[in-house]
């Protein structure tokens, strides 16, 4: 190893109170810009997959009919084309969900209560059946056609019970009103304040009522290997489906300043008119991309943080070095007339910095992750009102390693920054005046 | 010519708004392998003459040859790379680096620079160093495990691990209690002969000048003195005009 820079460690242990203030403030300053990061970095992948499964998709096709008086609805009456497409366009699919669904009113003696009813064929999604853990009752009894499965929330607001009547009202796809009879088949555990979209029914029953043949749904679902693959899932899919079926077109920008690019593909279909069915296709990353801002201003945060400590933490960096070449002047005075030149002893004091802060740097990641490890041992349950940013009940965490990588270099610039002036007057001094001036 | 040889050096240093002439033309010159004295009272202009002779200062006015060559005319890096070839220093307050042990301390000076020594002939080097300023026991030791007299053998070798052809010590013995004080001198006299190394060390004890072949001595910036033992006339060097 280089001399100096060995010199350089060494010299940090020599005031060692001095050095572990030092190197805990920037290990702090670490750990809470690093905790930031990795919260963030969970964040969106957690509630992308958190909303895929409750919507039971990563990638989605809809289909659009203009009805009497301009009005769309929505169903998909043959799917031959869309399964074909998924078929050929190679993407990891774990399983194809059809769906219909609807907001009504459900009524149990006297009490009402508006909710979202997803018609799902449960024969097929046994996932469903996994992800939804049942407090009363049991999925057995969704063999019955009227079947409805309520979380825990909604069904203490009606007050009901396994096999009591509901009625609900709703309307039709093309806005009749309608009435039916649920059977409470079970009651799920709840999930927090989405709670509410977490009613299920056979999808059969689910169509009769709101005006669908039993073989027509309005969304497929296609879940993949993982929110990974969804985008070029997407782009595949969408380009088998190109030409063969009417399709809506992806990635369209909306004038009128639509947030979201799936509120622009929505307000498309307004604009549009067409025979028969109009494929629309989306991703959970279209409907969430919003959590993507979300993300940066978290990772904005993280690094305004990371400066303004930095920016306390240099100004201690900056009058510790000074004090320190005062401290050594006698031993730059020696080095230099043993033959030590004049940017040796300024790297001398940037290796100290640099070891300091590398030191500083990488406590500070390590004790961000032991943070994340104890904090993700807490098991929030999946009731918990944040359950939609967590996985399985639990606060996760990922660390982008560049992230971390990045961060260590900046503290590491910022450090050298810092030191540079000291380092840059203990390099100028002449040896006579270093050695004169030594206590 | 002699090793090192002083011309017309004056040092003016400016302190404030004044300015305090340490050294006021001063010509003297030193031959090969002597053991020199430069002696005088405090304030006398000794530190200031031998930072000059060790190019870690440089005259106001005046030149000084080392080896016959000028210096006043050398950049930062040039006088250091000199220093480092040419020079060891021997400090009043024996200045070792406090992180480095015995064994480091004296090996420090070898690992800067371009030249590189053979690993077993360093160590066989300093090893030989370490014996022979007797600190064999030490050589893991760091400085503040040792005592003054110790700290200054160890500064002994360091000063001696690059072969240098002159060694400076300004008051190397200051410090120290007057029996160690001399055991050090002896030390550095017995290197002297050995290996003919060029020594020039600075004192105000009038007591210990005996020891050397050449004493030097000041008073306000001034040579009052320049004589070596053998000779009755002043000092000069070979084929230098009287
Ligand atoms: N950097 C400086 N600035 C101003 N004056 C200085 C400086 N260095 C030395 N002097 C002055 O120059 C004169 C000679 O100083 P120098 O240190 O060479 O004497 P010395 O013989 O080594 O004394 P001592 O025995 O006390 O070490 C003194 O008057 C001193 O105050
Ligand atoms: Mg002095």
């Amino acid at each position: 190893m280089n001399t100096l820079a060995n010199i350089a460690l060494r010299n940090l242990t020599r005031q060692k109170k001095r050095t572990v203030l030092l190197g805990s403030a920037i290990a702090f300053g670490v750990m809470i810009v690093t905790l930031i990061n990795g919260f963030a970095g969970a964040f969106s992948a957690n509630v992308a997959e958190n909303f895929s499964d409750l919507m039971a998709g990563h990638v989605f096709v809809s289909g659009s009919e203009k009805g009497e008086g301009d009005k769309t609805l929505s169903v998909i009456r043959d799917d031959s084309a869309l399964t074909a497409a998924v078929e050929a366009s190679g993407a990891p699919v774990r399983y194809v969900t059809r769906r219909s669904s609807f907001a009504g009113t459900l009524i149990f003696e006297g009490k009402k209560l508006q909710t979202n009813v997803d018609g799902a064929d449960l024969s097929q999604e046994t996932f469903l059946r996994d992800r939804l853990l049942l407090k009363e009752g049991s999925w057995d009894s969704m063999s019955d056609e009227n079947a409805l499965i309520l979380s825990e929330k909604i069904a203490s607001r009606l007050n009901v019970d396994v096999g009591d009547l509901i009625l609900v009202q709703l309307e039709t796809v093309t806005g009749q009103a309608n009435v039916g009879e649920f059977r409470l088949a079970g009651v799920s555990y709840d999930a927090g304040i989405f709670g509410q979209m977490m009613s299920y029914a056979n999808l059969g029953y689910v169509n009769s009522l709101i005006g669908l043949a039993p073989d027509e749904y309005q969304t497929m679902g296609i879940m993949l290997d993982g929110l990974k693959h969804t985008d070029a899932a997407a782009e595949a899919i969408y380009g088998r489906l190109y030409g063969g079926v009417q399709l809506f077109e992806r990635g369209v920008k909306d004038e009128d300043g639509a947030v979201t690019p799936f509120q622009a593909l929505m307000r498309q279909q307004k604009k549009e008119s067409w025979e028969g069915v109009k494929y629309r296709l989306f991703t959970i990353n279209e409907v969430l991309s919003q959590i993507e801002q979300i993300v940066a201003a978290l990772d904005t945060t993280a690094g305004v943080i990371l400066v303004v400590l930095f920016v306390i933490i240099m100004v201690g960096i900056t009058n510790t070095f000074s004090m320190v070449m005062f401290e050594r002047i006698g031993e730059i005075g020696t080095m230099r007339a043993l033959g030590v030149h004049r940017g040796g002893v300024r790297s001398m004091f940037l290796y100290e910095a640099l070891f300091l802060a590398l030191g500083g740097a990488v406590a500070g990641i390590a004790l961000a992750l032991v943070a994340m490890g104890v904090i993700s041992l807490f098991d929030f349950g999946m009731d918990s009102p944040a359950f939609i940013i967590m996985r399985n009940g639990h606060l996760s965490f990922f660390l982008p390693p560049l992230r971390a990588a990045a961060n260590v270099l900046i503290i590491a610039l910022l450090t050298l920054v810092a030191v540079a002036s000291p380092a840059g007057k203990a390099a100028k001094l002449t040896p006579a005046e270093a050695l004169r001036t030594q206590k | 010519m002699g090793i090192v040889e002083l011309e017309n050096v004056r040092k003016i240093y400016p302190l404030g708004k004044v300015q305090v002439e340490a050294v006021k033309g001063v010509s003297f010159c030193i031959e090969k392998g002597d053991f020199i004295s430069i002696a005088g009272p405090s304030g006398s202009g000794k530190t200031t003459i031998l930072n000059m002779v060790g190019l870690v200062d440089q005259p106001t006015e005046g030149e000084v040859y080392l080896d016959g060559k000028p210096t006043s005319k050398l950049n930062d890096a040039e006088l250091t790379r000199l220093r480092h070839e040419t020079l060891g220093f021997i400090f009043q307050s024996f200045n070792l680096i406090p992180v480095l042990n015995v064994w480091e301390n004296i090996e420090f000076p070898l690992l800067l620079g371009k030249t590189r020594v053979g690993k077993d002939e360093k160590k066989d080097w300093i090893d030989h160093l370490i014996e022979e300023v007797g600190l064999s026991e030490w050589r893991k030791h760091k400085p503040n495990e040792l005592s003054g007299g110790q700290r200054q053998r160890v500064a002994i070798a360091r000063a001696l691990v690059t072969r240098p052809q002159i060694v400076l010590a300004d008051e190397p013995t200051a410090n120290l209690d007057s029996a160690t004080g001399e055991q050090i001198l002896e030390l550095m006299k017995k290197i002297n002969r050995e290996l003919e190394t060029t020594f020039i060390f600075s004192t105000h004890d009038a007591r210990i000048v005996d020891i050397a072949d050449h004493i030097i001595r000041l008073r306000d910036g001034l040579v009052t003195e320049n004589r070596r033992r053998e000779e009755e006339a002043p000092a000069a060097c070979q084929g230098a005009e009287a």
